[in-house]
């Protein structure tokens, strides 16, 4: 059964489907979820509430986008929501590109991003230079070059400008490749 | 991803860049796209640069987590769904 057809018969209180639905993108809701917010605890918080806000308006999906497009733009709602709650702080600053582009001595890394999930010394590198980033720039990039969806989609779903969207996903690549390459070099 | 300055490494970065321009939604025969493909085949520097740009994206691609049976338990309880509605 395709997501349509278990979307129409959940809207008419069909529980099965409702269930299989919820079994289909838990997931990938998850993972997404746990990439923008680096915290387990936090990533399962947020596919709660996504799912609840997912049956509470799912009368509302007309079915003209995706159905794993509007559940991303829901869990991205989320997880600005759940960091503003919790004000989290400590961000750097990405207002200007002074100093997020070198220029000069590049070299390339001889670390290759095979088995990441295998290294955790790895996986710390890469939770504590995205934890930097804030929220926003953090949800463009995963949406934009880890999920895939274009300039146009991210920026609906973000409800951002596409100037903005690619502002962003210029500043994150470049704040987190600096990142990277400070801690590869230690 | 590994480097070398053969001409293979070339079209790598070509790649690369290619890459970039589409992901920022630029047409890749742009003036600027072009100028910037030019650049890279003559600049080592730069082509470093976004290779480690390619890298970072990869590195973020491949670190996924699984979603743990507790949390796919405690979903369904916090939604009053069963295990065997989906049955």
């Amino acid at each position: 059964m395709n997501d349509l057809e278990l979307i129409e018969k959940a809207k008419n209180g069909d529980n099965k489907a409702l269930t299989e639905l919820v079994k289909r993108y838990e997931q990938t809701v998850y993972n997404f979820a746990f990439k923008i917010c680096r915290d387990k605890e936090r990533a399962e918080h947020t596919m709660q509430e996504t799912f609840l806000s997912m049956i509470k308006s799912l009368h509302q999906f007309s079915g003209n986008s995706k159905f794993s497009t509007w559940l991303y733009t829901i869990v991205s709602n989320h997880c600005l929501m759940l960091a503003r709650s919790q004000k989290v702080r400590g961000f750097t600053s990405l207002e200007d590109d002074d100093g997020i582009i070198e220029e000069k001595n590049v070299a390339d890394w001889k670390i290759t991003p095979d088995k990441v999930t295998e290294n955790n010394e790895l996986k710390k590198i890469l939770d504590d230079a995205i934890k930097k980033l804030p929220y926003d720039y953090r949800i463009v990039f995963m949406l934009r070059d880890i999920e895939g969806f274009s300039t146009e989609e991210t920026g609906k779903m973000t409800n951002l400008s596409i100037p903005a969207v690619k502002s962003r996903l210029h500043r994150a690549r470049a704040f987190l490749r600096n990142e990277l390459n400070a801690a590869f070099q230690e | 991803m590994q480097h070398s300055k053969n001409k293979k490494n070339k079209i790598t970065c070509k790649e690369v860049m290619h890459h970039l321009c589409e992901t920022l939604g630029e047409d890749l025969e742009s003036p600027k796209c072009v100028e910037i493909k030019d650049h890279l085949d003559n600049c080592e520097n730069c082509r470093n640069y976004f290779k480690t740009i390619e890298s970072t994206i990869q590195f973020y691609k491949q670190y996924n987590v699984q979603l743990p049976e507790e949390s796919h338990n405690k979903l369904l309880d916090f939604l009053g769904l069963k295990e065997d509605e989906d049955e």
